[in-house]
């Protein structure tokens, strides 16, 4: 019998929010968006959580934060930026309210830890794409 | 067991298209409960409870989407109910919304159906092998192309009959707005000349890929009888369902689809829908499904169905118009395609069809089927309270 393989990609549209937070991560700028109580969304929300406003207030943010809570990843999926053991983080940046997930390159699980400051590491090739951002590091070395 | 009156009090749909690239999934479904609201004269904020549907999560590749969904539709803090029925789910979804209405829990209740087709790709979605089925893999079409060779065979119709179907649909559809296609050039005699794709399902005869959404704002008789604009009543609501596989299964015309019809006109105190059901939006996604509706409906007797489509009684101008609008067949945004349906079927008792209005429409039947014709939802509304 021959083998059957079905497949097909999806082909997402973004709409213009998050579509201006990847155009400008290829540009090595990290956007959020402002909520109407002021809290400032990385990566945007489209309409605010509390009243389904669309926001429309730009804010830009740093590339560094705070970890505030990470998982370790023993064994990297072949599509992750990182082809070692690395930790997913939810990772505040400076300026912003809410925590965004990303991964962070360190050498081993013990160098994790909630608190922690990272800094993005841009990948070579500039993508509008998350993986623009190729992942955090500990911003004073590892460890 | 009495319910309490609920009436459709704000319609809004999107312009479907075959991709809306200038949209999120949740600016697409904004845009039609923006729509819904305005028509209702309502805010999200008034809204109590909101129940939403769409096709398999597959589709879009984007499961239990509703979460994503909630800040664009201010549900935090509120009721969010999600529907799943395959292609029925837009009537399903607004039946569900009804009944939080009727039931007496609600009084404000916001419903929405969606598809981005043009994020995935529904038919080769639709063709993934499933453990213990029969293999599907050519899409709906491949699926129910052998239940209308069936139908054909069992009826003695001629063969031009999905044909007629197709034209009327697709005129129909230069009537309406917010259509997908508008093609003014079909002749029985071009669509007969159309590419057959699954036999005998022609081009023409199959529905498009649409993306799309419609939302209906839904409230109870005290809080409709105080706003001013034209109500849907809605009289009656119906859902059943069959296993897709069993021996001895009528495919052609599914018992489920026949109880559910039989149920929803008790329900609303008709006794001969043929004579007291003014228009018809029906689930057509093949063109042959007309005259198989009509029959398990109950419109037309057994082997019938093909007669009232070649008489022109759902024309139109016909004794039954049945899809006004274009129908699935003019616009297929799937998992919204059933609410469009009934939402279509309000609009019509409304007097708010526009160009597709169907002068005098007092009573509608709204109908949906999903899946291989395993799922059915109906609904019966009314420019009177019930």
């Amino acid at each position: 019998m021959a083998p059957l393989r079905l497949f097909y990609p999806y082909d997402r549209t973004v709409g213009s929010t998050v579509g201006r937070f990847l155009t400008s991560l290829a540009n090595k700028k990290i956007e959020g968006t402002r909520g109407l109580d002021g809290i400032v969304h990385v990566p945007p929300a489209e309409f605010d959580p509390a009243t389904g406003a669309p926001l429309t207030e730009w804010v830009v943010v740093g590339n560094a934060g705070e970890v505030l809570t990470w998982s370790w990843q023993p064994e990297p999926f072949a599509d992750n930026t990182l082809q070692q053991p690395f930790a997913w983080a939810l990772i505040r940046l400076d300026g912003a309210d809410t925590p965004m997930l990303h991964a962070v390159r360190v050498g081993s699980e013990k160098d994790m830890a909630s608190g922690m400051r990272v800094r993005a590491v841009w990948a070579d090739e500039p993508t509008p794409s998350i993986t623009t951002i190729m992942c955090f590091e500990p911003e004073h070395g590892h460890g | 067991m009495a319910l309490n009156r609920c009436a459709v009090v704000g319609v809004g749909q999107t312009n479907h298209t075959s991709c809306r690239a200038d949209v999120s999934i949740a600016g697409l479904v904004r845009e039609a409960v923006d729509r819904a609201l305005l028509d209702a004269n309502m805010t999200l904020a008034d809204i109590d409870a909101i129940v939403i549907g769409k096709a398999p999560d597959m589709l879009e590749g984007i499961m239990m989407p509703e979460l994503w969904l909630t800040d664009s539709l201010a549900a935090s803090g509120k009721p969010l109910f999600r529907v799943h029925t395959a292609g029925s789910v837009g009537g399903s979804t607004a039946i569900v919304a009804a009944q939080h209405v009727m039931s007496g829990l609600h009084k404000r209740v916001l419903t929405i159906a969606f598809e981005k087709q043009s994020d995935g790709n529904a038919m080769w979605a639709l063709s993934v092998p499933l453990p213990f089925s029969m293999p599907v893999h050519a899409g709906a079409g491949g699926y129910f192309s052998p239940i209308i060779r069936s139908y054909i065979r069992r009826s003695g119709s001629p063969s031009h009959i999905g044909a007629m179907v197709a034209v009327k649909d697709r005129s129909n559809a230069l009537k309406n707005p917010y259509a997908h296609l508008h093609e003014d050039h079909w002749t029985l005699e071009k669509a007969m000349e159309s590419p057959m794709l699954w036999d005998p399902i022609r081009f023409v005869e199959t529905c498009p890929s649409s993306d799309g959404a419609i939302a209906l704002v839904l409230a109870s008789e005290d809080v409709a009888d105080k706003m001013p604009g034209k109500k849907a009543w809605v009289h009656s609501t119906a859902m059943r369902s069959e296993p897709t596989m069993f021996a001895g299964r009528n495919q052609v015309s599914p018992r489920a689809g026949e109880m559910c019809a039989e149920d929803v006109f008790r329900k609303a105190g008709i006794t001969n829908p043929l004579k007291e059901i003014d228009v018809v939006e029906m689930y057509v996604p093949f063109s042959w499904f007309e005259p198989m509706w009509l029959e398990n409906i109950g419109f037309a007797p057994k082997d019938q169905g093909w007669r009232f489509v070649e008489d022109g009684v759902t024309e139109m101008t016909g004794k039954l118009p049945v899809n006004a609008s274009g129908g699935v067949l003019s616009s297929n945004p799937i998992g919204a395609s059933g609410m469009l349906r009934f939402g279509e079927a309000a609009l019509q008792v409304m007097g708010k069809a526009g160009e597709h209005q169907i002068e005098g429409a007092r009573t509608a039947l709204g109908h949906a089927y999903g899946g291989g014709s395993q799922f059915f939802a109906m609904w019966v509304v009314g420019s009177e309270k019930n």
